[in-house]
């Protein structure tokens, strides 16, 4: 097991260029996340939480400031480095969960599997995944159309940690889901978690934060809490 | 491979229009195949009706205005007004040797063909009768020597009920005298010697009683070593127009070249306009995949954050024009044979010239340019959705 911290934000600042002048979206930021915690980070809207998360997941690089993955500076890495980072140590969770519409179940867990392997996989481990995540068999062969939204999230879970990764990246999971629904995902998370995944989760709900062992909340782009 | 996959759903998906952009390449493909194979067809025809072997230089007066000094006046009724007198043939065959030059008179008169039947009118040679076997091949019958027989076209034969043997009285009621077939020539298309499909080649004796000429239309040398060709043709307008130009001197070989060069430009010309609605197809194939790009951003932005790379996502459009491209110059590929069996069936009435490699070579051409045009045009949009940003890609609506 990898002793570093899964991330590492060590003064990060994020300035988004405007032909109105620059906006700084994060300033100085330091914060950092160890191997198996459940954090939740909130805010209000324009707070910065979507750069955070965007930051976090190797999506967008920071104007200045180092950022660890597992202890790996992404800082000086490639954009072939940092998509092969994101598909490695990395598992998103979307809000509109993000399937694949022209695959089916299994497909879209297996799909990061094919990415990293480049050649076909053994749908074995996207069957034990799915079935991890409470999908019935029955479903594995069904398209996104034909399932629930907490099917769907539940499909994209799975997804998430076909490859291992190392830490969980959740934008408002339960976002699109009803309460009763999104509750069971809730509770999915957190034994996901109790099984040593390390999930950083951005929400406004704060019923959702409850969950998580850590609040970090973020206000005009500084950690206040 | 999952991004061949995606490209092949995605296809199905939109299937009336990818079907609708691979039409375009169909008919791209089947203008540019059909056409080659037209003109190549067209190539075969004219080479298979210019039957003359390219190993003759032809001399003829030189009709481009200036003066014709040393040349006598046209008599009989003959084509041209100019001729070639002996003494000019003897410097023709001076220049020529080793090779034999052979003088030929050319004319047109009316004929009877026998008792009841209506006068035609025939193009008759008249040859010296050593000279004949060098030029003509029979296909029945033998070479006249005597100065009342003569030999005859294979189609002049065939149209008029001729056989060896027959009586052609010539001139108006005969007044030329009446001639023996004794031998029916081996057909030999149209050539720039002498064109005897449809004439009467009778002894030069025989043209010169009948029509008080002695000079000649035209002489023709074959040449033994087929590299001498371009020699013995400067070697006779050194010879004949060293003050003024007074012959025309032809070499078959080149000539032949010439005409098969312009049909092979015509060829070229006709595939190039095919190409254009080539063109056409692959702009539609740009902008079928321009809205698949557009419509697929959200989707491109989600691989990306899971972790496909660039080229992996350049590679699935990719791999979509391709099967466009494929699949649509195939298709175009079987349709231009059919199209080209129609068209060569109603242009030039025979689909001989159509199974033939050099016809058929313009399918692969056209399949081939169809599946490049598609490749060329996918690159753009691919490469487009592979540089698109993740972050923006993944907020598109």
């Amino acid at each position: 097991m990898d002793d570093h911290p899964v991330m590492v934000f060590r003064d990060v600042v994020k300035v988004y260029p405007l032909p109105a002048g620059d906006v700084t979206a994060l300033d100085r930021v330091s914060f950092q996340v160890e191997r198996g915690e459940f954090i939740s980070v909130m805010g209000p809207s324009g707070s910065g939480k979507s750069t955070l998360l965007n930051l976090m997941g190797c999506l967008d690089t920071p104007t200045s400031g180092d950022i660890y993955i597992s202890g790996t500076r992404t800082g000086d890495m490639s954009d072939s480095e940092l998509t092969n980072l994101r598909r490695d140590r990395i598992g998103f969770i979307f809000q509109y969960f993000n399937l694949f519409p022209l695959l089916n179940t299994l497909e879209n867990v297996t799909f990061p599997m094919m990415l990293k392997s480049k050649k076909a996989v053994d749908p074995e481990k996207g069957r034990a995944v799915l079935r991890s995540v409470q999908l019935d068999d029955e479903l594995f062969t069904h398209t996104p159309m034909e399932l629930s939204g907490g099917q769907q999230q539940r499909v994209a879970i799975a997804r998430a940690l076909i490859n291992d990764p190392d830490i969980l990246l959740c934008d408002e999971p339960t976002g699109n889901l009803d309460s009763k629904t999104g509750a069971g995902i809730m509770e999915l998370m957190t034994e996901l978690n109790r099984n040593g995944t390390t999930i950083i989760m951005v929400t406004h709900d704060p019923n959702n934060a409850r969950y998580s062992q850590r609040i970090v909340k973020i206000a005009d782009g500084r950690i206040i809490k | 491979m999952i991004f061949w996959e995606f490209a092949k759903r995605n296809i199905r998906l939109h299937l009336l229009r990818s079907t609708l952009a691979m039409l375009g390449i169909v008919i791209g493909v089947v203008a540019i195949a059909s056409m080659g194979i037209l003109g190549n067809s067209m190539v075969l025809a004219v080479s298979d009706s210019l039957r003359t072997v390219g190993d003759s230089v032809i001399v003829t007066p030189h009709v481009g205005g200036g003066s014709a000094r040393g040349f006598g006046g046209g008599m009989g009724g003959g084509p041209s007004a100019l001729t070639i007198t002996e003494q000019n043939f003897q410097q023709i065959q001076r220049a020529s040797v080793p090779n034999v030059a052979i003088p030929i008179l050319q004319t047109s008169d009316r004929m009877k063909l026998g008792v009841g039947k209506d006068d035609i009118v025939a193009t008759i040679y008249g040859m010296n009768p050593d000279d004949v076997p060098n030029l003509l091949k029979l296909k029945e019958g033998g070479y006249s020597r005597a100065n009342s027989g003569c030999l005859v076209g294979s189609k002049f034969a065939d149209d008029n009920k001729i056989k060896v043997g027959s009586r052609i009285a010539i001139g108006a009621d005969g007044d030329k005298g009446t001639l023996r077939v004794t031998g029916i020539i081996e057909e030999r298309g149209m050539a720039f010697d002498v064109s005897t499909d449809s004439a009467v080649v009778a002894t030069r004796d025989w043209f010169d009683n009948a029509y008080s000429r002695s000079d000649y239309d035209k002489v023709v040398v074959k040449v033994k070593n087929l590299d001498d060709l371009a020699t013995v043709k400067t070697a006779i307008e050194n010879q004949m127009n060293k003050r003024d130009k007074i012959v025309d001197v032809m070499d078959t070989r080149k000539t032949m070249e010439t005409i098969f060069a312009a049909f092979g430009q015509i060829t070229t010309f006709v595939s190039a306009i095919g190409g254009i609605s080539m063109i056409v197809a692959g702009v539609s194939i740009l902008n079928i995949m321009m809205m698949s790009v557009t419509e697929r951003i959200k989707e491109i932005g989600i691989m990306r954050s899971i972790g496909a790379q660039r080229k992996e996502v350049m590679s699935m459009f990719l791999y979509e024009a391709v099967i466009l491209g494929v699949v649509g110059s195939l298709i175009g590929g079987v349709l231009s044979l059919i199209g080209g069996y129609a068209i060569s069936s109603m242009m030039l009435q025979t689909t001989k010239y159509l199974f033939v490699p050099s016809s058929l070579v313009s399918i692969v051409y056209g399949v081939g340019f169809g599946i490049v045009v598609c490749l060329i045009c996918g690159i753009y949009p691919a490469w487009r959705a592979a540089n698109l940003n993740p972050i923006d890609a993944l907020r598109h609506e």
